[in-house]
């Protein structure tokens, strides 16, 4: 373990000299597989996200077979919720995150010892979900009702951009960001808001599509992404084109070790990255110190 | 389960309104109950309150033009403003 956290922070002095102004710029550049303006890239993102908004959930679940619930699990698993917590969930639109957030918390305090301090506690929970697609926010909104989480003063909903967060310096206990960084203009901005807006001791989560290697597991995931998706986008949602874009910005992307360096970069420590399903999902995390 | 849900929706908490800052001066807003917007003056921005749901991503923010402040700045598009806030 120790020998492998070496590794990555000697890569992590090397790689900056190659990769991060080259990948940066042709991030911010790139909607997947196509050159576009920087100025644009935001719109074009919007436009896609407003289209899928009232699919989403349906497509997560036919795209990834129903495991995009287990991985958000597992994401929930590694925040370690807490009441009290104030808690940014970014590029959250659904609400997917924040609701298992939200009910991890009340469930550790139902099995608690009954506890007036826990109950004070409980107030002050506040899980923020930003998003900048206000279609995205009212699809969660109306989720959030039919959860019976709805009227819960603990759940806030804001339009925003992750690059220019609006919230105060120090602020949080956690940052999540779930499939939400693949589709910003600039990495290196949302990062640096992230690092902002945590806490010392605060965590940062990062959960997204990322890189397989595996020999023969790639072709079969390669055929599955570009075969496959975009036709169900077709059938399910009558829209080829978003889930085209989708799949390509998943290869876009930078792969984990370059993007865990770029957490780094942002003044994170600790930095780590857990791959699921063999790279097809990668979590990553970081604490601010 | 929806209570009153057209009065209750176009108030945003004030626990949540303590927490907010402008998106680009981080300085606090502030809430103008009659415009149902969250007010930057640092930048001297307004952001609105949709349905509930504070817009604070800058392109929503709109120049608040005050009766003393006829000058050309006032002229320029919230676009523009926004770049030189952020330089």
């Amino acid at each position: 373990m120790s020998v492998r956290i070496a590794a990555r922070s000697l890569r992590s002095k090397i790689l900056p000299m190659f990769a991060p102004a080259a990948t940066l710029h042709s991030h911010a550049t790139s909607f997947g597989f196509k050159e576009v303006n920087e100025e644009d890239k935001s719109q074009l993102v919007g436009n896609v996200f407003t289209k899928v908004a009232s699919n989403y959930d349906i497509m997560n679940d036919l795209m990834s077979g129903g495991l995009h619930r287990l991985w958000k699990e597992r994401l929930v698993s590694k925040l370690s919720p807490f009441p009290g917590m104030k808690h940014l969930d970014v590029a959250g639109g659904t609400g997917d995150v924040a609701f298992r957030i939200l009910e991890t918390i009340y469930s550790v305090h139902r099995r608690a010892v009954d506890d007036t301090l826990e109950d004070d506690l409980h107030e002050e929970t506040q899980i923020h979900v930003c998003d900048i697609n206000p279609n995205m926010l009212n699809v969660g909104r109306k989720r959030a009702q039919q959860r019976g989480l709805g009227d819960l003063g603990s759940l806030a909903w804001i339009e925003g951009d992750a690059e220019k967060l609006t919230f105060e310096d120090n602020s949080m206990d956690g940052y999540t960001i779930a499939f939400g960084i693949r589709n910003v203009t600039h990495i290196e901005k949302v990062l640096a808001e992230a690092y902002r807006v945590l806490k010392k001791g605060g965590r940062f989560l990062c959960l997204e599509l990322s890189h397989v290697d595996t020999p023969v597991f790639k072709q079969l995931y390669d055929q599955y992404s570009f075969s496959v998706i975009p036709v169900m986008g077709e059938l399910v949602a009558g829209d080829r084109d978003s889930y085209q874009y989708l799949v390509e910005s998943v290869r876009r992307f930078p792969p984990q070790e370059v993007f865990a360096s770029m957490i780094a970069d942002a003044g994170f420590q600790k930095v780590e990255y857990e791959n699921l399903v063999g790279g097809v999902v990668a979590i990553h995390s970081g604490l601010k110190i | 389960m929806v209570r009153g849900s057209s009065r209750v929706v176009e108030i945003i908490s004030k626990t949540l309104s303590e927490m907010l800052v402008c998106p680009l001066s981080k300085q606090p807003l502030r809430v103008c109950e009659k415009s149902n917007s969250l007010i930057s003056h640092a930048i001297g921005v307004s952001f609105p309150v949709v349905d509930g749901i504070p817009c604070l991503v800058p392109r929503d923010g709109e120049i608040i033009e005050t009766d003393s402040d006829r000058t050309t700045a006032d002229s320029f598009d919230a676009k523009t403003d926004h770049k030189t806030a952020q330089e």
